[in-house]
């Protein structure tokens, strides 16, 4: 009696042993993972705000691994930056008289690197800096190429969400004639690569609509998104038909029937189109290379594609207008994340 | 319908569904009319007007000039255009890695483990962020002396002297095909994972008392159940390979690499249409770029089709 039992406490422990170390082993697989997406992440964060082009790996001594404030600050303080080795003045600096001051900028590393020292850790840190920021916000013009992009982004997205449940809706709730083959011609647009038609497309745009150099150049030709209609039709097939049939009986008309009663219904379905137009928007390059020449009206792709040209071999700065461009989406993603996947499984399983 | 003795009031009747059907057609197309605009002016009118360009000497400028085949001639003879293609071709080779990896993936955040929406999250940020911006940041890892993985290897002293990345024309193309999968990875991940959902629990409770081990459960049972979602993967991420462009673009500083290494036939449009300006012959690149395409998609679909049909019998 006694031995069973005991053997049976065994076998009990010993599965729960087994499945401790079964998902141990399934948790170093997930953050092997995880590090190989997020460390280059990491690195472009940690170049960002390095004050000096020294690498952080050196021969025969540890990886200057940890930042710690050092000179933290929104201007210029050339003097304090320079003698840190942080700044490297851009031929139009030199006109700035030896040791002009503009903003505010301290520096901190005194305090910190006694504090590092004490822990034993001076050996791994560094004093970072916000010097790249500042350079590379005020150096090129970072806040307009995000206005820019974002007022093509949202604008896009408006345009499409309107053009795509407008003609989702007769192609999911109406029955008319030829209403099968619109749906399949739409989709078949997709297998096309937007390549084919670019250069009659930037001729088009260019030439004829006179769009080329002007934001609403990269806003109309995506006026419309055939992936949007599919996904949208889906979402109207979701709504039963009763409800548009008692509202055309209580006399509402087609469009009312739309704003008032589906447009509020297809939300999710909305939402996800959104999402991806957005993100879509936002991420593209091949087009605005070709449509914009002047600075002024860059998006923040190009922007950034070119700022590798205003500080050729500075990446530190470009680490730092790398940070600037991604950071706001990836939160705007993770705000968002349960919607997007969502949408997106939903997308593929319809 | 039932024959009546009203003869008079059918007839109306008749005729009052005809108006409403003409109605119902009208107010139908008034809805598709935006998007029929949109699609007219930005995909049907440069469809049919890139198939006629490529039959052109078209300098954007001034008017083209009908030249019948020449483009496609002269195509078959430039060494810079198969050169696009093979390395095109060799993109390819990104499609397969991506689905095994993202597959596998798939499963192991099916799993229901504590946390595990943490790690989807995170699989999934490099597919939201931007192409150009995935392409700075591996310049930036691939750097060379002091870029993350030369620096690191280089004071390991694993190597003497820094891998020359993007700098060496045999290794810029697969360096670029790498980030690919990078960023790849979790934009399919969640696909299947989607698809795997799907999946019956009990299927793979009757395979393990059938005595199959979960390599086998996930052969046998996993990739039949998801294999439209595996189809459409191929041909998704076949089409995104053979047009690559932006990560190219960026990663070479716009000059595809040492001496052109990492042309693809998509930078070799860009650089005849835009750069020098041949939008005929770039057109007939295009018109080439779309049939391989089309093609290769047709492949995929047939080869992976098949497959189904096997498994039914």
């Amino acid at each position: 009696m006694t031995t069973v039992s005991e053997n049976a406490a065994q076998l009990r422990r010993a599965k729960r042993f087994r499945k401790f170390f079964a998902n141990t082993g399934w948790y170093i697989v997930l953050i092997s993972f995880a590090l190989v997406t997020v460390v280059p992440f990491l690195w472009t964060a940690l170049m960002s705000v390095r004050p000096n082009s020294a690498s952080v790996f050196r021969p025969e001594r540890p990886p200057e691994l940890i930042p710690y404030p050092g000179l933290i600050g929104w201007g210029y303080g050339q003097n304090e930056a320079r003698r840190e080795g942080a700044y490297t003045a851009l031929p139009w600096d030199s006109n700035l008289p030896e040791g002009a001051r503009h903003g505010w900028w301290r520096d901190f590393t005194p305090a910190f690197s006694e504090w590092f020292k004490s822990v034993g850790l001076d050996q791994f840190a560094f004093p970072a800096t916000t010097v790249n920021y500042y350079r590379v916000w005020t150096d090129v013009n970072l806040p307009a190429y995000f206005v820019n992009s974002f007022i093509v982004a949202v604008s896009v997205v408006t345009l499409q969400l309107i053009t795509c449940s407008l003609a989702a809706y007769p192609l999911a709730k109406m029955r008319f004639r030829g209403r099968d083959a619109i749906f399949y011609l739409i989709l078949s647009t997709l297998i096309f690569p937007e390549q084919l038609t670019l250069i009659p497309s930037f001729i088009i745009s260019v030439n004829i609509l006179g769009l080329g150099n002007t934001l609403q150049g990269l806003i109309i030709p995506f006026g419309t998104n055939a992936f949007g209609i599919f996904l949208l039709r889906q979402t109207y097939q979701s709504i039963p038909d009763e409800l548009i049939e008692a509202a055309r009986i209580d006399g509402a008309s087609e469009i009312g029937i739309w704003w008032r009663i589906l447009l509020p219904l297809i939300r999710p379905g909305l939402a996800t189109l959104a999402i991806f137009s957005f993100i879509g928007s936002w991420n593209s390059f091949l087009w605005p290379l070709l449509m914009i020449r002047q600075e002024s009206l860059y998006t923040l792709p190009l922007g950034l594609a070119f700022l590798e040209g205003a500080f050729t071999g500075n990446l530190r700065t470009v680490a730092a207008g790398i940070m600037v461009a991604t950071v706001p989406i990836i939160i705007v993603f993770l705000m968002f994340q349960r919607q997007f996947v969502r949408g997106l499984s939903g997308a593929v399983k319809g | 319908m039932v024959s009546t003795p009203y003869s008079d009031e059918i007839a109306s009747l008749a005729q009052g569904r005809r108006h409403r059907e003409r109605r119902r057609l009208l107010v139908a197309y008034g809805f598709l009319m935006p998007s029929f605009a949109f699609f007219i002016v930005f995909l049907i009118v440069p469809l049919i007007a890139v198939v006629y360009l490529s039959f052109t000497n078209y300098n954007i400028v001034t008017a083209p000039q009908w030249v019948g085949l020449e483009n496609y001639a002269r195509l078959l003879q430039d060494p810079l255009f198969w050169r696009g293609l093979r390395n095109s071709f060799i993109y390819l080779v990104v499609t397969p890695i991506l689905i095994v990896l993202s597959i596998w993936l798939a499963i192991v955040v099916n799993r229901k483990l504590r946390g595990i929406f943490v790690f989807r999250t995170i699989y999934y940020i490099p597919a939201v962020t931007s192409v150009v911006a995935v392409g700075m940041i591996f310049e930036i890892v691939f750097a060379e002396p002091s870029g993350l993985i030369n620096g690191a290897l280089l004071a390991l002293g694993v190597i003497q002297s820094p891998i020359n990345f993007l700098t060496h024309p045999d290794s810029t193309l697969i360096s670029i095909m790498l980030v690919t999968i990078w960023r790849g990875i979790g934009f399919y991940m969640v696909i299947f994972l989607a698809a795997l959902q799907a999946v019956p629990e009990e299927l793979y409770e009757a395979a393990a008392i059938d005595g199959a081990n979960r390599f086998q459960q996930h052969l046998y049972i996993t990739v039949p159940s998801i294999r439209p979602a595996i189809i459409f993967v191929a041909i998704i991420s076949s089409i995104s390979a053979l047009k690559v462009f932006e990560e190219i673009f960026v990663m070479t500083d716009g000059s595809a690499g040492v001496l052109d290494s990492a042309l693809t036939l998509m930078f070799y449009l860009y650089r005849q249409g835009f750069v020098n300006l041949n939008a005929g012959y770039a057109a007939a690149i295009a018109v080439v770029f779309t049939l391989v395409t089309l093609g290769f998609s047709i492949a995929n679909l047939r080869f992976l089709e098949r497959g189904t049909r096997d498994n039914r019998q």
